[in-house]
């Protein structure tokens, strides 16, 4: 019998080939044992231009090319390395450190290890990501070096040896092979710099004659040193020295297993940690085993957790259970008086205020008896995963004078408000005292009360228009970079001069209907340059109408797959500020080739009904098209023409056409349970900078020819929708909104039928919107749409999904009353529509340019999910960018208002929203903004500036405020009253409200 | 997550286990392994083993399917439950098994001068006791070394090779990169297709016996990956060839020095 081995010692290759035996476990808890084969090679190149010996063994791809050396051959030097150097950074020092090596004036010439790419990938997929993108780029000429597959610096590990003492001993045995490489190879070779923070492995460098430094080190021999310091991570310096010191702050994590077991069993669960707007001490976790979200209260329970990351929480036994706060809570108004640099002496995690704060709630919780009320509270027991970002915020006033270039250690206190405080340590203060900085946090350890960051950058003074609009776009995660030279060489090469081309044999005209004889209009908001959609209407013969909606036709000039088509699918959607557009597509495209203007041939997709007089579709179809249009109407202007009695053309007739179907098709809507919804809308006039800017502000208007164009884009949508649909039945792109569940509305109802006796019904949209009819008070015609206000704030957010994710019954949208929905009308600022155009094109068998590899990605429902998520979170934030906007420039004008005539004060009304134990919340239509009242701005009468006290009524929702000793002449606030707001903006003296100009208001009488 | 082909591949030009693209992994073969069956060999492509013995040609056992001109190939596949990193209980009619089976049979149905056999049946018997991608492949090959060492008659030998593609992103305007002998992680990544040749007469080009694909990727256009891959493939089935020659070879020699 012949035995099975193999014979490795006759293989002459066996040495080269080495394996990989490691043990993995999952994260089921599942392990395996993976056994890779590495195969050792000689020809894999130094890199570096000096080398010619490597550049003669160099291998070419199976296109016969050989990559280009990477290294320079005149590197940098420092003042530490004047003759030049490489870095060798490994990767806690990528870990810490990503910002700097991304700086475009240092940090050239660097070799990423093998080991340490993979080690970072493992650790964090953003910042590996980031690297690529650094080794691609060919000015920072970063060299990504494979020594595991190198047989001169591969590295076996040894028994007992740790995994992470064997990737330090790798990257020390790669950079003493480059050292002595280069020294064979050149004269004078450039000096090969280890980064690490880690001490024994600096140690260990310097006894094998390596050149190791920290990174910290190293960025103190640069140029521009007290900048980049700053950019130095404070985690990086905690790994190095200072072991966790004496006094712990915060209780410890459990174990993974323990966590990995716990939420198995059930005794633990995991869930996206949400912090209170109101109240930074209240946080709520929501999780799948409950209804109702679980309460996180104080900082102890919350543990170091800040506000979106997921975490694992423990429930707390029942005699914990607290009713939730009724408080508004500011950390700057309760804790303004920290002081960064005393971490140390501090006593405890909680300040003396804060447990004041706290002690009032469990009082409150225990005196009303209302164990009814009260809810589960927990404890945050461990962390699945950060959501630690870039954060916009500004530096708190120093205590203490910094002088010169000492480090001095500063709290930045980022815009939003649910976030607290970063302790960073800078060089720089006085530099960036007054300006929007970026920074990001490193760590949060037991021992510190506040999360420690770094600097990144500074956006530029407070208050200016242009930081404050980075600050932005930035907290909003929005890409406003121009667009890349990659993109705009997808533009059409002709740019503006670009036209329908006449003859219409030209492959451009495949497929399309010529409707350049149709008197189509479009009708958009004044001064609008993209426009999308264009309307027509004429009658049939048989007494019915042909309406048409005409919308342009990007998809023909973004094809799919191609540099222009990604960045708009990563963009998503055009995000509108009040004085700024970040586009979606590339100017050119947007305001000119695609966009329907007035008197010039345009592309376009038209669907085209015909309908009875009384507003019933008999049929629709669908058609690439060329349009001219006839005329662009602002609102008012359309609304002239139809108003006006003369005007008899036929275009004017046209319009009235559309405007009376557009009643009729409104008034089923609404029949079939329609939700009229309001939000706080105003609009911003913000280029004339010379007029009283305070009547800039204004509330939009709604006219009927805005509610004309509404009715007939929604009725293309649905149109469309249900044509895709039954094209794709797994992939195509719709838009749904969730029936919000009846407990969304409790609080609302709750207090609408103790105030005012009314009831909600919420059982259906219909129900609803007749039941939100009924809510008027006939004193005060604002009730009705402050309850709409609130209501809308109940329902869940509509979004995009592909019809194979949800089943058929679910694609309903609750807001319109529609069974099937989409987004077909506005691809010019939406990417949802770009795709659905191209879903369209392809239903109906569209075979012109750009289809051809449309097909395999329309299909693909993994990347379409992907895609709808992207594009549900982008659209959030451009609301969330567009409303914070328009926030910043009502505080502008009311500032500029106030400057230029001081005293006059601007007295409006206000309507209350919420009322809490210590404040109430006032909403004030006429701007459009809510803001907090505290007890120290209700005026009182026979003022006195004593301390202010109040009597609150949980269930009544009045507040009632007096000063100290004096009950009677106190002053009583209930929900939903209209009260007298004086309103005025002030720079307030907590760093967070600081540029952002938070709008004061004051109650005036009752 | 471990680091991937596509993201570094265009700047080192190294796959994940340190070849080129145009390396094949280790390939060891032995034939007359066990002695109790007509043919048989052990082959092993990087950490893929597979033992096969192959039955035959003998009388058919089944009457209905006895051919009256021809012999009948039939193979049975049998993958080790240890032979993967989970332990993977054998499914019974296993529905890919049973198309590999039907893929070796047919490949070798029309390989081999089953003419000489009338009436009779070959039975190849494949057991993979490890495996690191390539199933097919080295199936075919094993297959075609015990098919030799059991002594039926065939014009060359049909040597098999996987080859992959190793490419950006969808869009066809990069040039293809192909690889070859795709090991697991490999597999799971990136486009590939199994090839397998059998040499012709001197002189002449070598022809195409097995193709599969199962993976998605762009046959047409000006930078087709397809024929890139299949290029590759045929030119690797070539190196495959020569060394299953050599173990022929030399295993030719040790017999004759034996017979002395």
């Amino acid at each position: 019998m012949k035995s099975l081995k193999r014979g490795l010692a006759a293989d002459p290759n066996a040495v080269n080939i080495s394996s990989k035996v490691f043990i993995r476990s999952a994260k089921s808890g599942r392990v395996q044992k993976v056994v890779r084969e590495q195969y050792l090679r000689k020809d894999i190149p130094c890199s570096s231009l000096l080398c010619s010996a490597c550049a003669s063994t160099a291998v070419a791809d199976a296109n016969g090319v050989v990559p280009k050396f990477v290294l320079s051959k005149r590197p940098a030097g420092t003042k530490a390395f004047p003759d030049g150097h490489y870095l060798i950074p490994d990767t806690n020092v990528l870990l810490s450190g990503m910002d700097l090596f991304e700086e475009s004036g240092h940090f050239h010439d660097v070799v990423i290890l093998q080991t340490v790419l993979e080690e970072l990938k493992n650790r964090s997929l953003p910042l590996y990501n980031r690297l690529m993108a650094l080794t691609r780029s060919e000015d920072k000429r970063f060299y990504l070096f494979f020594n595991e597959f190198r047989s001169d610096t591969a590295v076996r590990r040894a028994d007992g040896e740790s995994i992470n003492d064997r990737n330090d001993r790798s990257v020390r045995k790669a950079a003493a092979w480059y050292t002595s490489h280069l020294a064979r190879v050149t004269k004078k070779p450039p000096v090969i710099v280890v980064l690490t923070n880690d001490q024994e492995n600096r140690r260990k460098s310097k006894k094998e004659g390596i050149n190791a430094l920290s990174l910290r080190q190293y960025v103190e021999g640069l140029d521009d040193a007290d900048r980049l310091l700053d950019m130095v991570s404070q985690g990086a310096e905690g790994q190095e020295g200072r072991a966790l010191q004496g006094e712990l702050f915060y209780p410890e994590y459990y174990s993974m297993t323990r966590i990995m077991t716990g939420i198995k069993a059930g005794t633990l669960h995991q869930g996206v940690f949400n912090v209170s707007p109101y109240n930074y001490l209240e946080g709520t976790v929501k999780v799948p085993a409950f209804d109702k979200p679980l309460l996180v209260l104080g900082r102890e329970a919350s543990n170091r957790s800040i506000s979106g990351d997921v975490v694992v929480v423990e429930i707390l036994p029942k005699d914990q259970w607290k009713v939730p706060s009724t408080q508004i809570l500011d950390e700057d108004t309760v804790n303004q008086n920290d002081n960064p640099d005393n971490e140390e002496q501090e006593e405890s995690v909680i300040t003396e205020n804060e447990k004041r704060a706290l002690q009032e709630d469990v009082r409150r919780a225990h005196s009303a008896g209302a164990d009814t009320r009260a809810q589960p509270t927990c404890r945050v027991v461990g962390i699945m995963k950060r959501n630690w970002r870039q954060l916009v915020g500004t530096i708190d006033n120093v205590s203490g004078s910094a002088t010169g270039n000492r480090q001095t250690t500063v709290f930045l206190v980022p815009m939003d408000k649910r976030i607290p405080k970063i302790r960073i340590r800078t060089r720089q203060v006085e530099e960036l005292i007054g300006k929007r900085i970026v920074a990001t946090i490193d760590s949060w350890d037991r021992d510190t009360r506040y999360p420690v960051g770094h600097y990144i950058r500074s956006l530029g003074e407070l208050e200016t228009k242009e930081a404050e609009t980075e600050a932005l776009l930035l907290e909003y995660d929005v890409q406003y970079r121009p667009f890349p030279k990659a993109v705009l060489d997808c533009l059409p090469s002709e740019g503006h001069n670009w036209k329908v081309p006449t003859d219409t044999s030209d492959p451009g005209w495949q497929g399309r209907r010529d409707l350049r004889n149709i008197l189509v209009c479009s009708i958009d908001p004044p001064g609008c340059q993209d426009i999308d959609d264009a309307l027509h209407a004429r009658p049939l013969p048989n007494g019915n109408f042909e309406v048409g909606v005409h919308i342009a036709d990007v998809s023909n000039f973004v094809k799919p797959n191609n540099p222009m088509d990604a960045e708009a699918s990563s963009r998503g959607t055009t995000v509108y500020l009040v004085d700024k557009r970040i586009d979606m597509l590339p100017m050119l495209l947007g305001t000119d080739l695609c966009s329907l203007k007035p008197h010039v041939e345009r592309y376009a997709f038209s669907t085209l009904w015909e309908v009875t007089p009384d507003a019933e579709v008999v049929s629709a179809s669908f058609t690439k098209s060329v349009i001219r249009s006839r005329e662009g109407f602002s609102y008012e202007q359309a609304q002239k023409r139809i108003d006006d009695p003369t005007a008899t053309d036929e275009l004017t007739q046209s319009m009235r056409t559309l405007l009376s179907l557009s009643q009729k098709l409104r008034q089923k809507r609404m029949d079939a349970g329609a939700l009229n919804l309001s939000s706080p809308e105003v609009r911003i006039e913000a280029d004339n900078e010379s007029s009283d800017s305070l009547a800039d502000v204004k509330t939009k208007a709604q006219l009927a020819t805005n509610s004309l164009v509404e009715e007939f884009m929604l009725l293309a949508n649905i149109t469309v929708a249900r044509k895709i649909e039954s094209v794709f039945p797994q992939t195509a792109l719709l838009r749904r909104h969730a029936s919000p569940p009846a407990s969304n509305f409790a609080d609302l109802s709750d207090q609408l039928k103790r105030m005012r006796g009314f009831e909600l019904d919420v059982s259906s949209s219909k129900a609803l919107a007749d039941s939100l009819d009924q809510c008027v008070d006939p004193t005060h015609p604002f009730f009705n749409t402050l309850i709409r206000i609130m209501a809308t704030r109940c329902m869940t957010s509509a979004e995009y999904f592909c019809s194979g994710s949800h089943a058929a019954p679910e694609f309903r949208h609750y807001g319109l009353a529609s069974e099937i929905y989409t987004h077909f009308t506005s691809p010019i600022r939406r990417y949802a529509d770009l795709l659905v155009h191209r879903q369209l094109a392809y239903a109906i068998g569209y075979e012109g340019g750009g289809n051809e590899i449309a097909d395999e990605s329309l299909r693909n429902k993994g990347k379409l999910e992907r895609v709808c998520q992207n594009l549900n979170f982008r659209h959030r934030n451009a609301q969330l960018a567009g409303r914070a906007s328009i926030e910043y420039y009502v505080g502008q004008a009311l500032k500029a208002r106030a400057e230029k005539t001081p005293g006059a004060a601007i007295d409006v009304e206000g309507y209350v929203m919420r009322v809490f134990e210590n404040g109430i919340v006032v909403f004030v239509p006429q701007f459009g903004i809510e803001g907090l009242v505290r007890l120290e701005d209700f005026q009182l009468k026979n003022d006195e500036a004593a301390k202010r006290e109040s009597i609150f009524d949980a269930d009544g929702y009045t507040l009632t405020v007096f000063e100290k000793g004096r009950e009677q002449q106190g002053v009583t606030v209930e929900l939903f009253q209209q009260l007298k707001v004086r309103v005025s903006s002030e720079e307030k003296s907590g760093a967070r409200e600081k540029g952002k100009r938070r709008v004061r208001i004051v109650v005036l009488s009752v | 997550m471990p680091l991937d082909t596509i993201s570094t591949y265009a700047q080192t030009l190294l796959r994940q286990d340190g070849r080129r693209w145009n390396e094949l992994r280790r390939i060891t073969a032995s034939i007359s392994t066990q002695p109790s069956s007509d043919g048989s060999s052990l082959l092993t492509m990087g950490n893929t083993m597979v033992l096969c013995t192959v039955t035959g040609p003998r009388e058919g056992n089944r009457r209905g399917q006895r051919d009256n001109t021809n012999a009948t190939v039939e193979t049975e596949i049998n993958v080790a439950s240890f032979a993967q990193m989970d332990r993977r209980r054998r499914v019974r009619n296993d529905k890919r098994i049973q198309e590999l089976q039907s893929t070796v049979s047919s490949a070798f149905q029309s390989h081999l001068f089953t003419h000489l056999y009338p009436r009779s049946t070959i039975s190849i018997s494949l057991h993979v006791l490890s495996l690191d991608g390539a199933l097919l492949v080295a199936c075919l090959n094993a297959a075609s070394l015990a098919l030799v060492d059991a002594g039926i008659p065939m014009p060359s030998i049909l040597a098999a090779i996987s080859s992959g593609s190793v490419t950006p992103t969808d869009d066809s305007s990069t040039r293809p990169e192909p690889i070859l002998d795709l090991n697991n992680v490999e597999e799971q990544e990136l486009p590939f297709l199994s090839i397998a040749t059998v040499s012709g007469h001197p002189g002449s080009e070598d022809k195409v016996s097995v193709l599969t694909m199962e993976s998605r990727c762009q046959i047409g256009g000006a930078n087709s990956k397809l024929e890139s891959m299949m290029a590759t493939g045929v030119d690797g089935c070539k190196q495959v060839r020569r060394k299953m020659e050599d173990v022929i070879r030399k295993h030719g020699a040790k017999v004759l020095q034996g017979r002395k």
